[in-house]
């Protein structure tokens, strides 16, 4: 009997760690399964309606390569493997949630607006590196020191929007798609004093 | 052959049963998040930054800017705010209420008259969101306004045309870490599309270790003279915080995730306590008189969260802000633009001195204010659209006492605002470079 029912139990819990925990494990959450790919062409928005956007992000997750997050304050999907697209999480890439937020086309050569379902999953043509050099109709390099509300600092790896500028100890508080361990959220940086990053706008704000 | 199968079936589905637990655990309940109260709630958010410090004789406009909590095609999106300034001139007990109207960038603006503005006042703003809700900046107000000191003489400190690349070398270097997990390394997490984040902060305790906040590697690292790092465990949830260690060797540690958390540790890194913050976004914690102070957004108040345990709950943080940091019997009030950074020791509504610091070059951040001597010292960074270092000020009464350059050296990104610490008449700094991190001083001039 007990050699009967222990054999029985090791062959359920190895059944069930293989077929269901390996799936499990490489799709995680698998957040994106419940994203969609709407979207619709708009006129010129202005930087405020951008703003108000990309502030839904604030307290969702970060996803390398992703681009679809609901307005739940939280990570759904936290601690997915850095740099792994299949995983599959909540959230943007820094580039994303820019490309998103400035309501950029994903066809490159076209500067004009589109709206992004939030849970759309896209995360669009351009790198942070791409940002940085004003690749793409929409985007352009500007002085820092000239940049205002949702103009954004790029360095190669990295891009964040400018949510509110000059703090007290004269930060900007950015808004960004930090890192998996971080999420999207609001921080007070340095970036516009930091000569690895450059100043990036949007064209045409309405 | 019935009996024969029936405990080895009994044994498959406890196995699988217990398989079953396995996974959620690891998979689903590891990875479930701490459900914290949405930061993206429908109200939005109040954006301002506070007065601070003002010149006698010249009024005084406030500007909020205001975030919506739904962006406009999104069920019920869009939101329309208005709302009103209460204004506390000093010597008076009744605020008094003031329109705020649309100013030409679409802020909400209101100026205070320069008269009413003389002697100082308090103020806290009461915005609706034109969707029925309406908040108060700062959350602990009426009770914990803003305030704006006026200043009627200032210290003027003329830093003239930056010339960059003649920084100095560090007098000496009591921690290094190269990147990595082990036992004599600090975690770096860096990928494509994300930023470059090393150890996110430091401090010197009061026997001169340096405790290094490795959260890449959920870890501090404890420095003691002549010794080898000791490492200690800790809870952190976030990308990056900021750590502070007090005279009686308590570590606090600021978790900046999405619900900011203040941890404290004993000095061998012990768990005390921890409590979640009144505002959503915090950058620094310091020790102050009475315990520790994080400065949080969108108030870009000091919240305290008291020394003892249990620490003090949200309400009580936003009950006793202050708009500057206390140190000692004075507070330090840091209010600076690209164009001058304005600096103050204060007491109370008295003003004990201030300083004015403008430079050719751009200024940055204010990355460090210490009281030092009868002035104070002061790191903040200098820059251009390509190059960017710090300058060290000791500020005396009678101006600027000493100066230099410091490089910049931040390959890899810390809290924003927690590369340097003061301890004694030692300058600290948190260095890296594509090969580690490493904490450097400098042996600063005068009388501590």
């Amino acid at each position: 009997m007990s050699r009967g029912l222990v054999t029985g139990l090791l062959a359920g819990a190895t059944f069930v760690l293989l077929v269901v925990g390996t799936p499990a494990g490489a799709y995680h959450t698998n957040f994106q399964a419940y994203c969609n790919d709407s979207w619709m062409n708009l006129n010129p928005i202005n930087r405020g309606e951008a703003r108000n956007y990309a502030y839904s992000a604030a307290g969702e997750g970060y996803q390398w390569g992703g681009g679809c997050w609901n307005t739940n304050g939280y990570d759904d999907s936290p601690g997915d493997q850095p740099e792994n697209p299949y995983t599959r999480g909540e959230g943007p890439d820094c580039s994303g949630f820019t490309f998103k937020a400035w309501y950029e086309r994903a066809e490159t050569g076209d500067p004009w607006f589109r709206y992004h379902y939030l849970m759309q999953n896209v995360h669009g043509p351009y790198t942070a590196a791409d940002f940085k050099y004003g690749v793409g109709a929409p985007n352009m390099t500007v002085a820092k020191a000239s940049t205002t509300f949702m103009d954004a600092f790029a360095a190669t790896n990295h891009i964040g929007m400018i949510y509110w500028e000059n703090t007290a100890y004269n930060q900007d508080r950015i808004i960004e798609a930090k890192c998996e361990a971080c999420g999207t959220g609001t921080w007070p940086r340095t970036y516009r004093g930091n000569p690895d990053y450059s100043g990036v706008r949007r064209r045409y704000w309405g | 052959m019935e009996r024969a199968w029936r405990w080895p079936f009994a044994g498959f589905v406890v196995g699988a049963l217990m398989g079953a637990t396995i996974l959620t655990v690891n998979v689903v309940g590891a990875s479930s998040p701490v459900r914290p109260p949405a930061a993206t709630g429908s109200f939005g958010e109040i954006l301002h930054t506070p007065v601070l410090l003002s010149r006698t004789g010249e009024p005084v406009r406030l500007r909020y800017g205001f975030v919506c909590g739904v962006p406009r095609f999104e069920p019920a999106g869009g939101c329309s705010p208005s709302g009103s300034v209460f204004v506390r001139p000093a010597g008076r007990s009744e605020f008094t209420e003031r329109s705020l109207r649309r100013d030409s960038e679409g802020l909400l603006a209101a100026t205070i008259g320069a008269r009413e503005a003389a002697g100082g006042f308090d103020y806290y703003a009461r915005i609706d969101n034109g969707r029925g809700q309406s908040r108060e900046l700062p959350g602990g107000a009426p009770a914990a306004p803003h305030h704006v000191w006026p200043i009627e003489s200032w210290s003027r400190v003329d830093l003239g045309a930056a010339r960059f690349g003649r920084t100095r070398t560090p007098d000496s270097v009591v921690a290094s870490f190269p990147w990595g997990r082990g036992d004599h390394a600090a975690g770096l997490d860096t990928g494509r599309e994300q930023s470059r984040i090393g150890p996110s902060a430091f401090d010197v305790a009061p026997d001169g270790s340096v405790v290094v906040l490795d959260q890449v590697n959920r870890r501090l690292a404890l420095v003691r003279p002549g010794s080898r790092p000791a490492h200690v465990p800790i809870a952190f949830e976030g990308g990056e915080g900021d750590l502070a260690v007090a005279p009686d060797g308590t570590i606090y540690v600021l978790d900046a995730s999405g619900t900011p958390m203040l941890r404290s540790f004993t000095a061998g890194g012990y768990p005390i306590a921890s409590t979640r913050l009144a505002e959503q976004t915090a950058d620094m914690v310091r020790v102050g008189p009475n315990g520790p102070l994080v400065h949080a957004y969108p108030s870009e108040m000091w919240l305290p969260t008291g020394a003892g345990a249990p620490p003090f709950a949200p309400a009580q943080q936003l009950a006793a802000a202050e708009p500057a940091r206390r140190v000692g019997d004075s507070s330090v009030v840091v209010s600076a633009t690209s164009d001058e950074a304005k600096l103050a020791l204060v007491r109370g509504d008295r003003v004990a001195h201030a300083w004015a610091v403008r430079s050719a070059a751009n200024l940055g951040e204010v990355q460090l204010a210490e009281p030092y001597g009868d002035g104070l010292l002061v790191v903040l960074r200098v820059w251009t659209e390509k190059r960017s270092e710090f300058r060290v000020l000791r500020l005396t009464r009678a101006g600027l006492a000493e100066s230099f350059a410091v490089d910049r050296a931040e390959w890899a990104e810390s809290a924003s605002l927690s590369r340097f610490r003061l301890h004694g008449s030692t300058l600290y700094q948190l260095r890296s470079t594509p090969s580690g991190t490493q904490v450097a001083t400098f042996e600063i001039g005068g009388k501590g």
